[in-house]
């Protein structure tokens, strides 16, 4: 049905054409800010620790800069995540109050947020384990407690579901008339049967971080149980300009995708999420992006996760 | 027990006309048009000394009007058309067929004193039949005449968005109106993503729209009835007419096959505006892309005897889209449309008993084919049905007209079967389509009850049961093909009731209870080619409603003036509706996506029409409020509907200069639509994302727009065999802008450490000046002008 939304998003081009826009200030409804949680943990080769985010809404603007987004963090926080009944309690550290030893650490480890330059003044806070004791484990559960400054309460539960790996990764030319320095990348998977699985994935070239498309969820509904072949589209940040070659590889460069499985609530969470960013304009309703955090927005979720490199050619 | 009370009610309605047994005799016919020998329906029948003994024409303009034996002066009127007075010597049935002669001008119809104006004197409220002669005149968007997008200036029935001609009426679904066509069901009426109906205006001769008060005869839907009937054919003389306008021409013609007795009219209209603009993409990426939509009317009839008529007619139509990248190698072909045929065989049993057969058959089709490499998806969705039904008027005297009969439908509802391929490897969502049988039988009656009081009791006995082969998602149940799987029955009483207050205003009440089987839920803020229809199922139950309106009817100046009030209330139950983290998924049963509540709506309509004149037509407010709950959306929280819109106000105006020169004018006002607003933004994965507040909590601005026609007749001699005219027509001629959707646009530059978002209202048309050439070619005119043309 993503083809459709295309044909959609395509009509809405045309109707863009004909149409005249303003740009308006939407009028800020005088409600409370909402704590936002984004908190991963990972099995898996090459796994990343569990890792929490902590920020607040921020109401429409339409610019902010640095200073602002450096408050948007929750600071002071309680963390703790509880897994076969034993209790790990996280730690909250910020960026500027690190020593350069420790950046470089937290740079390693958290390559995916790439661009953290000590060059400049940017604050990010996030909640690890100290003792890097808890590792995530296929099949465990793990619940998520936060109890803010104020005394709110948050809950969130997610699980590591079993991964199902890539067979095999391949480039190939495209359809239509592409350059030859283009290529499309495909993947080769055999889905299990008869449970439901869910996966995501992300694409970084050349070392950069890992970004995950617009398009990154899928369910195997369609395909349970079935092997079979199907393109990887390279990712690109959500806001990036959709050109004729979008999700196409350049030769020479080297990709590395990272393919993970995820629990249900956690694909909901990103399926509904990119629906939402889809689901604009004239013959569309807003979707409301469903969470798995009682008490506020955003996600704690697993992944079972294996990475690939390849280099295009 | 249900069919028991229904005999009960039956004969209950009966016993008074079976034990009255006087010397009376019936005066039983057709009326027609004089130039074209087509049915009229809906005139007005009556003795001139004693308006109370009349009676109306039915849809196949047959009237029946019992009278003691006398001598009588029967007035036979039908509105824009010249009224016939005949002395009638009664002394035994008597078989009349009246042909009235169009008005030359409006101003030339006689009215008479005594003339009991139908709006005033019927049991029926919020009816209204459009004649297609006036809808013309008024502007259109495009220069295409549109019949859906008329009634939207009718008080209670809303626009569904800016230029489409999608509609809500008095707070019902977009799927709560029933859409006839020559009795069939039409499922999807929009071209072009709704912005065009399906209905040709040259081929369609008249509209009816019931908003409240929906008669026993129909059934199936909670809101209201569109029943559009085709035209017959000219069974007298052959005929032409035509057009061209900005984005489609249209063409129809029309003659006897064998004079007076049966006839036949093929009318067809197709785009070409992206044909036309086709070349523009020629060495682009889109270089063979293309869309246009078309549609083919045709009918025949034949008039054995005096007792026999058979009817075929037949309506295809569809849009197709083909989309091509020539850089990417992708493409796909999206056809979509209706396809009806209705056979009738009309058969009078006696002159107070008429009856209809008709046998239907209607399928809304839509499917997808994409490909790119070796990559292929199909999607395929519709809705097939095969209906029979039988009706029955008759006409005791002239205190009744029972009408009563049985109605049956195969339904085949197809979800989104999807199958797809990746070279060899084939993948399907394992949907099937849903079979379905309805059923129902009725009896209505419009009784006269002394000089002023006139009743409408109706009963409609419903039952519906959805057939295997089907699987029970609940209990995993494995039904074979025709076993039932589940059963709904429902008792639809109405009843209606007018006193006449003095010959010029009455008092009108009704109370309409109804079921609705089948349904439809759109996730955009118009029904699309890709909302799919569903049956009432083991977890979807049936719609019902009950809708309550009181109305104060008055007409003026010997009727060249009609007013009223209406007020109303509509309760319905299981309702349907996407839960609020929707997602379009193909893997998915459509069910499984909805969630269930209820709504109302009341309001008040005011309306005044001016029916004669140079100057004529009318002023149209709504005051209004409609909601729904439901427990899965706002934490079960009453919330404005999207169609909530508190005043609704037309203004349409048609003015004749002179002979040459005619002009139309639409106002339209309306409070902004509701929506769902931004509440905040977030970050996740350093995407700034947005964060929406309460369903349907904010509105946008009012709309309103103002569009003008003129109509040129360069030689208006209306005895010429071939006329022409030049519709020159503004949309939106003050240029408002008025938003028909709104836009976030966020964007995120890690490097900077920036952030920011933009809200973007879009407004779809600015003023659009339309230039139509408009033709008409009539074979008897030439001969009775010796040949003039």
């Amino acid at each position: 049905m993503r083809t459709f939304v295309l044909f959609l998003s395509i009509c809405a081009v045309g109707f863009f054409l004909l149409s005249c826009e303003k740009e308006f200030i939407p009028e800020v409804a005088n409600q409370p800010d909402q704590i936002v949680v984004e908190g991963y943990i990972e099995a898996g080769p090459s796994s990343l620790p569990p890792y929490i985010i902590l920020t607040k809404t921020l109401p429409f603007f339409s610019a902010i800069g640095r200073e602002t987004l450096n408050e948007i963090f929750l600071r002071d926080a309680q963390v703790s995540v509880e897994v076969d009944g034993e209790s790990y309690e996280f730690e909250e550290i910020c960026w500027t109050e690190l020593d350069a030893a420790q950046r470089e650490l937290l740079q390693q480890v958290l390559g995916q947020f790439g661009n953290i330059d000590d060059s400049v003044d940017f604050e990010f806070c996030l909640y690890i384990d100290p003792s890097f004791r808890l590792q995530g484990e296929v099949g465990k559960t793990y619940s998520l407690r936060i109890q803010t400054a104020e005394g709110q309460e948050l809950r969130a539960q997610t699980s590591i579901p079993p991964h199902v790996g890539l067979d095999s990764l391949r480039f190939k030319v495209p359809a239509g008339e592409v350059p030859d320095t283009l290529k499309e990348l495909r993947a080769f998977i055999s889905d299990p049967s008869p449970q439901i699985d869910f996966y995501r994935y992300f694409t970084s070239t050349n070392g950069s971080p890992f970004l995950a498309p617009l398009g990154s969820v899928a369910d195997d509904k369609l395909f349970d149980g079935q092997s079979f072949e199907f393109p990887l589209p390279q990712a690109e940040t959500f806001d990036a300009e959709v050109d004729e070659f979008f999700g196409l590889y350049r030769v020479g460069d080297t990709v590395d995708i990272k393919w993970a499985n995820i629990d249900q609530p956690h694909f909901d969470f990103w399926n509904t999420l990119e629906f939402n960013v889809f689901n604009q304009g004239p013959f569309s309703n807003y979707t409301r992006i469903q969470t798995n955090v009682e008490g506020g927005l955003g996600i704690w979720g697993g992944y079972s996760i294996s990475f690939y490199t390849i280099v295009v050619e | 027990m249900t069919m028991e009370r229904f005999l009960a009610l039956a004969c209950f309605l009966l016993v008074p006309i079976l034990v009255d047994a006087q010397n009376k005799f019936t005066l039983s016919g057709y009326i027609k048009d004089q130039n074209s020998g087509e049915t009229l329906l809906g005139a007005n029948i009556y003795v001139k000394d004693d308006p109370l003994k009349g009676c109306s024409s039915n849809a196949y303009g047959f009237y029946s009007l019992t009278l003691p034996e006398g001598e009588y002066l029967v007035i036979f009127s039908y509105l824009g058309y010249a009224d016939k007075e005949l002395p009638i010597k009664l002394t035994a049935n008597q078989r009349l067929t009246v042909e009235l002669k169009e008005g030359i001008t409006i101003q030339e119809v006689i009215v008479t004193a005594d003339d009991p104006d139908k709006n005033v004197e019927s049991t029926e409220m919020g009816k209204v039949d459009l004649q297609m002669d006036r809808i013309k005149q008024l502007p259109a968007l495009l220069g295409e005449v549109d019949i859906l997008k008329t009634i939207q200036l009718l008080p209670g029935v809303m626009s569904s968005g800016e230029g489409t001609a999608g509609f809500y009426v008095r707070g019902g679904g977009p799927d709560q109106n029933l859409v006839l066509l020559d009795e069939a069901v039409v499922y999807n009426s929009g071209h072009m993503l709704g912005f065009f109906s399906v209905f040709n205006a040259d081929a369609i001769k008249n509209t009816t729209l019931i908003k409240g008060g929906m008669p026993a005869y129909y059934g199936g839907r909670l809101s209201s009835v569109v029943d559009v009937q085709m035209k017959e054919g000219n069974d007298k003389r052959y005929a032409a007419e035509g057009g061209i306008g900005l984005i489609a021409s249209r063409l129809t013609v029309e003659g006897p096959i064998q004079k007076e007795r049966s006839s036949f009219i093929f009318s067809g209209r197709r785009t070409y505006i992206f044909d036309l603009g086709g070349w523009a993409l020629n060495g682009s990426d889109f270089e063979g892309t293309n869309y246009y939509f078309y549609d083919l009317n045709a009918k025949v009839n034949h008039r054995f005897s005096d007792k026999d008529r058979l009817y075929l007619s037949t309506y295809f139509g569809r849009d197709v889209l083909n989309f091509n990248t020539v850089t990417r190698g992708f493409n796909f072909r999206l056809p979509y449309g209706n396809a009806t045929a209705t056979l009738r065989w009309n058969h009078l049993f006696s002159d107070r008993l008429f009856m209809n057969v008709s046998a239907i058959y209607n399928d809304y089709d839509f499917s997808f084919k994409g490909e790119q490499d070796d990559f292929t998806f199909n999607v395929q969705s519709g809705v097939r049905d095969y209906n029979a039904k039988v009706d029955f008027d008759y006409y005791p005297n002239s205190n009744h007209n029972i009408k009563f009969g049985v109605n049956y439908t195969y339904h085949k509802l197809t979800p989104n079967v999807a199958q797809a391929t990746s070279g060899e490897e084939e993948f399907t969502n394992g949907l099937r389509p849903k079979y379905a049988n309805e059923t129902a039988i009725y009896i209505q009656d419009d009784i006269r009850m002394g000089g002023r009081w006139k009743v409408n009791v109706g009963l409609r006995a419903s039952m519906f049961t959805q057939l295997g082969p089907y699987t029970s998602p609940f209990t995993g149940r494995e039904f074979e093909k025709g076993e039932p799987v589940v059963t709904y029955t429902g008792l639809e009483p109405r009843v209606s009731a007018k006193f006449t207050l003095d010959k010029q205003s009455s008092l009108k009440a009704g109370i309409t209870y109804g079921k609705q089987y089948l349904h439809l839920v759109s996730n955009s803020t118009s029904t699309l080619p890709t909302d799919v229809w569903v049956p009432s199922t083991e977890l979807v139950k049936p719609q019902t409603g009950i809708q309550y309106a009181v109305g104060y009817f008055r007409n003026f100046k010997e009727n060249a003036y009609e007013s009223s009030i209406e007020v109303y209330y509509k309760d319905l139950q299981n309702q349907l509706d996407y839960g609020e983290s929707y997602v379009n998924d193909i893997a998915a049963d459509v069910e499984s996506g909805f969630v269930f509540g209820s709504g109302r709506s009341f309001g008040a309509e005011f309306f005044l029409k001016k029916n004669t004149g140079a100057l004529n037509g009318w002023v149209g407010y709504t005051l209004s409020k409609t909601d729904r709950q439901f427990p899965d959306i706002r934490n079960g929280e009453r919330f404005p509907a999207r169609f909530d819109r508190r005043h609704d106000l037309s203004v349409v105006a048609n003015y004749e200069l002179n002979p040459k020169w005619r002009f139309g004018a639409v106002f339209v006002y309306g409070t902004g639509n509701t929506f769902t607003p931004l509440r905040n933004l977030y970050f996740i994965e350093q995407n700034l994302t947005v964060n929406y507040g309460d369903r349907n909590s904010a509105r946008l601005q009012a709309y309103h727009r103002l569009d003008l026609s003129a109509t040129l007749t360069p030689k208006p001699n209306k005895d010429r065999a071939f006329q022409s005219s030049w519709t020159f027509s503004v949309y939106n001629a003050y240029n408002r802008f008025n938003t028909f959707f709104i836009f976030y646009d966020t964007e995120t530059d890690e490097a900077a450490g920036t952030a920011s978002a933009r809200a973007v209202k879009f407004a779809l048309f600015p003023a659009i000046p339309t230039v139509t050439w408009n033709f008409s070619w009539n074979q008897g005119k030439k001969d009775q002008n010796n040949g003039s043309f």
